[in-house]
């Protein structure tokens, strides 16, 4: 008797915890400041005053204010924070706390680079051999030296462990430290280096004493030993990560800047709209398109940033197999496809319709390359061309199941294929079963292969030699193409652009209209990249060469 | 000797059907077609990498041979890296798990303290206006898909009343001003333990919404299971005795009946217990509460077969030694059932 009294007294005293404590949740401060600071919004020049404010050593952190923290709504996990491993979303994470040696700009700069941790750099005529020479007065969050030989260690451990995007390395056979702020890359085969040195993964220069001393799960776990802004304070997986100021930042801090970041990682859109729309975060993506109209029309707190990625939507042709063997077929397919509609009905304000393989955007894009249009009309002369008058074709294209853009692009181009007499069996497959199918015997693989492609290398090659390059054993070329002028060209154009990028875009550009011409694939479109922010926060700029990234410390409330 | 007997005989069961669940998701994970060697160097790996990453994964060895490797190293703790995060799974395991543990473990607690009072009213006025109520609330709580519950919850808690938070585990104020001092991974019991206040309260008002979503289908189950069993009890000669002897109602139905009709509860409950440790997957994912469900959905968007196997077995072994410990209790409450 006395036990079971004694069970409902617990329950009780428990229970009316749960009741008093439902009281209102402590509201968060999200007002408009009166005064903004503004930062400029691109730093691309060499910044020549170093302004180093002094730590200031408080026995007891002060509670930081709602204002100067930055809050990240986060929709995926930061699966890889090991400098040279990182390899995904993480990179949001890492491009706050490392630093590169150059920095790719945002289209629409003055110039393809600036200088980040190299204050200049040059190469020989053939670009075999990169001369960086390094900004001084840097200490990593460790607090050693940043020198020439941290450059050295930092490459040359990356490119040993191999892991990741570290094949952007492959060209350099030797590195030399000069001097302390002097570095020499001697390169076994030509290539843009400066270019190389800006990627947003395998390029982050890190702490030797540090690295050394951790394995890999150390920095999985919250660490970080960089040069970067922010330091990694705490991380809980799977829920948030908090990163703190450095305060001996080489470049200095000012006031109205961010003193924290928070990414606040939630895995479902409306927790994230949620967040956004209360205050509780500052930034955002992954919101459902269908509600992006809303929160612009009734959020004027929300800014909404929608701007081309480097991600394109491409859909392989089989060149090997018959009938798309023929480039007539080819050409017929390319003008079959309802662009317009496609893009208007299903993507909306999320892609335009490309123009080449090269987005728009990125150098090596060309402007007035040729586009296929929707022209049945044109597309039933060329079948008859080929001898196909009344189509009598069976097709079949492959994409990756759950992908609801790539389903429904299927299913309006079947449409339109049905009707001149081609038959499109649209099969959704994982994306294992879809590239192993694309991997195997071209003649048993399928005729249409609709996938997505990203840079990890912002360069035309990497999109040019990728997926059109002739490959002895099939990886990426699900096209199956094999043009040894082409191979040429763009080879040729991807040596040239360690010396002159201007030749090299002309040839890349060439290189395209080859594979327009010869029809490998249908290039449906470039996306685009939307992110919400909160309108007090200034200075954001899109860099679709750091998919995702904020670059918090570029940012001020 | 006899409980020696049945235990061992029981425990030899047990390992037999965690090594047949090894073997069928390893061989699985091994057959569908994937690569996770090209999963494991990232998103555009050269063969140069691929290959590599095979030897380093010890993919280019016949299955039997990986799977002795596999065993091996679970036998010593290790259940291996997973391919997305690189991060050895145990650790992961040991991060995520105690979310979960407290989200079902609150799940389980809301679903006896509603479950159980209202089953034994439920049964003692059977066919009355409270009967009919609860038998509905029942009927409701099992048939009622978590995803839509969990969201009409949030739209009404946080969305209209903005008394509860939407997700995660902790707020971000409190999680930068007031962190907890991680002793278990339970962030309830840390920040008691520690005397953390304003957290524990933070903690408290993140769990509710999340718990009572899970606890939904455990909260019918056992005021069904408790209903029948008290109806079935309270006609017995016994009770009948005690009332004509005039023990208080409240002592017939709580002590000397529930005593009896509770063991059929206690087994549904276990059950309902391992079933919810899958169940919170959807749940958590809804209240972004960064359990085993989210990093098993991410296992499984990123197919990434060393978790997935690992949380499968991780799971299997729950439910097995929570099948074992019910029937182990269900003997020692009733004297009726045979260890035999």
């Amino acid at each position: 008797m006395k036990k079971h009294s004694l069970t409902f007294i617990i329950i009780g005293v428990v229970m009316s915890i749960l009741i008093t404590q439902c009281a209102p949740i402590p509201t968060t401060e999200v007002t408009i400041p009166t005064t903004e600071v503004t930062i400029p919004t691109t730093e691309v020049t060499i910044p020549t005053t170093e302004v180093i404010i002094p730590t200031t050593e408080a026995t007891t952190p002060p509670e930081v204010s709602r204002k100067a923290i930055f809050v990240y709504a986060h929709p995926s996990d930061l699966p890889n924070l090991d400098p040279v491993g990182s390899n995904s979303n993480d990179s949001v994470v890492t491009s706050n706390c490392y630093e590169t040696l150059t920095f790719y700009n945002p289209p629409g700069s003055a110039d393809v680079l600036s200088p980040e941790l190299a204050i200049r750099w040059e190469s020989n005529v053939d670009a075999t051999e990169w001369t960086f020479y390094l900004r001084e007065g840097v200490t990593f969050q460790d607090g050693t030296p940043f020198n020439a030989e941290a450059v050295k260690y930092s490459i040359m451990k990356t490119k040993e462990i191999g892991a990741g995007s570290a094949y952007i390395w492959d060209s350099v056979n030797k590195i030399e430290a000069v001097d302390d702020y002097t570095v020499k890359f001697i390169l076994s085969y030509s290539a843009p280096l400066d270019l190389i040195a800006s990627t947003g993964y395998a390029a982050w220069i890190y702490s030797q004493q540090t690295y050394d001393q951790h394995p890999p799960e150390w920095f999985n776990e919250g660490h970080c030993a960089g040069t970067g802004p922010y330091m990694i304070e705490s991380y809980e997986r799977g829920s948030r990560l908090v990163m703190t100021r450095y305060e001996n930042y080489w470049g200095g801090w000012k006031p109205g800047q961010f003193e924290k970041i928070i990414f606040d990682i939630s895995q479902d859109p409306m927790i994230l709209q949620q967040k956004i729309e209360s205050g509780d975060a500052d930034f955002t993506y992954r919101i459902p398109p269908d509600n992006i109209a809303n929160i612009k029309a009734n959020h004027p707190d929300i800014v909404v940033y929608t701007n081309p990625s480097f991600q394109n939507l491409l859909g392989f042709l089989n060149t090997k197999k018959p009938p798309l063997d023929n480039p007539l077929v080819r050409q017929a397919l390319s003008y079959t496809f309802p662009y317009e509609q496609f893009i208007q009905g299903v993507m909306g304000d999320r892609a335009t319709q490309a123009r080449g393989v090269v987005p728009k955007g990125m150098w090596g894009h060309g402007d007035d390359l040729f586009q296929y249009s929707y022209n049945l009309d044109k597309a039933k002369d060329l079948l008859t061309q080929a001898g196909f008058p009344n189509g009598g074709l069976k097709l079949v294209m492959t994409y990756s199941t759950g992908d609801l853009d790539e389903q429904q692009l299927g299913e309006i181009w079947k449409a339109e294929l049905a009707k001149l007499g081609i038959e499109l069996d649209v099969q959704g497959m994982t994306w294992e079963a879809q590239w192993d199918l694309g991997k195997a015997d071209p003649m048993k693989a399928q005729d249409i292969f609709v996938m997505y492609w990203w840079p990890d290398l912002v360069s035309p090659y990497t999109f040019l030699n990728g997926m059109f390059h002739s490959e002895e054993t099939i990886l990426w070329n699900l096209n199956y193409y094999s043009n040894p002028q082409y191979d040429k060209l763009i080879d040729d154009g991807n040596v040239m652009s360690g010396t002159d990028r201007q030749k090299a875009s002309e040839m890349f550009i060439q290189a395209q209209q080859i594979l327009l011409d010869d029809a490998v694939s249908l290039f449906f479109c470039d996306l685009s990249n939307t992110h919400l922010a909160r309108a007090d926060v200034k200075g954001f700029v899109d860099n679709p060469a750091y998919p995702h990234v904020v670059f918090v410390y570029k940012l001020s409330r | 000797m006899r409980w020696f007997e049945y235990l061992a005989r029981r425990l030899l069961w047990a390992i037999l059907v965690i090594i047949s669940v090894s073997i069928i998701t390893f061989t699985i994970a091994r057959v569908i077609p994937s690569d996770p060697a090209a999963a494991w160097v990232g998103t555009h790996p050269t063969h140069e990498q691929i290959a590599k990453a095979r030897i380093e994964l010890g993919l280019d060895r016949p299955l039997w041979v990986q799977y002795y490797y596999y065993v091996r190293d679970l036998l010593r703790g290790n259940f291996g890296t997973s391919i997305h995060s690189h991060q050895p799974i145990a650790s992961d395991i040991k991060t995520y798990l105690p979310a979960t543990m407290e989200l079902v473990l609150a799940a389980m607690f809301i679903a006896i303290v509603i479950g159980i009072p209202l089953g034994v009213l439920s049964g003692a006025k059977k066919g009355s206006i409270l009967d009919h109520l609860t038998r509905l609330i029942s009927i409701a709580g099992v048939s009622m898909p978590t995803f839509w519950l969990g969201l009409l919850l949030q739209l009404f808690f946080f969305g209209l009343l903005g008394i509860l938070p939407i997700g995660s585990r902790l707020s971000n104020e409190v999680a930068l001003n007031s962190p907890i001092d991680k002793i278990t991974g339970f962030y309830l019991l840390d920040s008691a333990v520690t005397g953390n206040w304003v957290a524990f309260k933070d903690v408290l008002l993140h769990l509710i919404l999340p718990s009572f979503t899970l606890a939904t289908y455990p909260i019918g189950l056992v005021i069904r299971m408790t209903r029948s069993s008290m109806v079935e009890v309270l006609n017995e000669n016994y009770i009948l005795a005690a009332r004509v002897a005039g023990i208080p109602e409240r002592t017939v139905l709580f002590v000397l009946a529930l005593k009896n009709a509770i063991i059929p509860t206690i087994t549904v409950l276990g059950l309902s217990f391992v079933y919810s440790l899958t169940g919170a997957i959807l749940v958590e994912v809804i209240f972004s509460w960064a359990g085993l469900g989210v990093y098993t959905t991410d296992a499984i968007l990123a197919i990434d077969f060393p978790v997935i196997v690992t949380v499968t077995l991780v799971i299997t072994i729950f439910y097995v030694l929570i099948n074992l410990l019910l029937d182990l209790i269900q003997a020692a409450l009733d004297p009726r059932v045979s260890l035999q």
